[in-house]
């Protein structure tokens, strides 16, 4: 791990030419970007049936999960992604929330991990068409990376899990094994705080994995 | 959790409806919550209705606008403040830390 803590990545590539780089930005994700959000994507979203997060309500999920989190006297990690249009102005093009100290999903070591309970990504094409964004970025590694680097700069070393949506279907698990994340094994245990039965969609990136993954991006900080 | 009285003041779900949804989720798997939430149902089962907001504000930001989030662990203090603002009825966000501040994790956990 690099001596100094991380900072989040700066610039993603486009994800129609990944040649060209897009700056993005991070923020601290308030009640009014998911009244934004819900407002001006998501009923846009709800349309595409492909969409794992196509009923996601930003603003009922973002008090759900601080309190659910607080009752487990857990703190969650809500993010914002913007990324900046063609008008050199900054749009909100992801949202995230991760929960910091929950257990690491690899049983056979009794660790602490960020979990990553919602990634959205706004759709490229609306992007372009509604709000002048000419060159929408790539934000799955990114929305990934942010994870990774919260847990290594938080002491935990990297270690991310997350548990991929039915509704995102086998594409939503290649998406996430593309990205480089380890899919456990259907047989393998969870730890029992995680109450749930393994159904093969749950995802882990250890120490060196992380690393690994965070290293690749690092020019982009 | 003082926090559970600001659900009250823009949303009709009584508080005791909130408090009794918010302990009723905690006992699911968060897993169980991604699947209700992507299969649509979790306004069934947590009554809060925020408020929906007059103005949206602008689509797009200036960069010197943005206040960027740290990528270190937040103080307590600083992520009272942030569930403080994902409730409507807080509409102050709180001062974020620049990402350039530096503080240790021995720090950033104490209390936490």
């Amino acid at each position: 791990m690099s001596a100094q803590p991380r900072r989040f990545t700066r610039t993603a590539p486009s994800k129609a030419d990944r040649t060209h780089s897009v700056d993005i930005r991070m923020t601290d994700m308030l009640a009014s970007d998911a009244a934004w959000w819900d407002a001006r994507l998501g009923p846009k979203h709800a349309r595409n049936r492909t969409r794992a997060d196509r009923f996601w309500a930003w603003s009922v999920l973002l008090p759900l999960c601080h309190l659910v989190q607080l009752a487990k006297r857990r703190y969650c990690r809500p993010l914002v992604v913007w990324a900046r249009a063609d008008s050199g102005r900054f749009v909100r093009v992801g949202m995230s929330i991760f929960i910091e100290h929950y257990p690491y999903l690899d049983v056979r070591r009794r660790l602490d991990s960020y979990f990553i309970w919602f990634m959205s990504a706004a759709d490229p094409a609306l992007l372009k068409s509604d709000f002048g964004m000419t060159r929408p970025p790539a934000l799955g590694r990114v929305l990934l990376d942010n994870a990774i680097v919260l847990s290594q700069n938080a002491g935990l070393r990297g270690r991310i899990g997350l548990h991929a949506a039915a509704a995102g279907g086998k594409a939503l698990l290649s998406l996430y094994a593309a990205c480089g994340l380890t899919n456990l094994a259907p047989t393998a245990p969870l730890p029992a705080e995680v109450k749930r039965k393994n159904d093969g969609r749950f995802f882990i990136a250890d120490e060196a994995h992380a690393e690994t993954l965070a290293a690749l991006l690092d020019p982009r900080r | 959790m003082s926090e559970f009285l600001k659900l009250e003041a823009d949303a009709p779900a009584t508080l005791g409806a909130v408090v009794e949804a918010v302990t009723r989720l905690s006992t699911y798997p968060e897993a169980e919550l991604l699947e209700l939430v992507s299969r649509g149902r979790i306004r069934e089962l947590f009554p809060f209705r925020p408020t929906r907001p007059t103005d949206l504000g602008s689509d797009s930001v200036a960069e010197e606008d943005l206040i960027e989030a740290s990528a270190m662990p937040l103080s307590p203090e600083h992520q009272a403040a942030l569930i403080q603002s994902s409730l409507p009825s807080a509409a102050k966000p709180p001062r974020a830390t620049p990402s350039r501040t530096r503080r240790t994790t021995k720090k950033a956990y104490s209390g936490g």
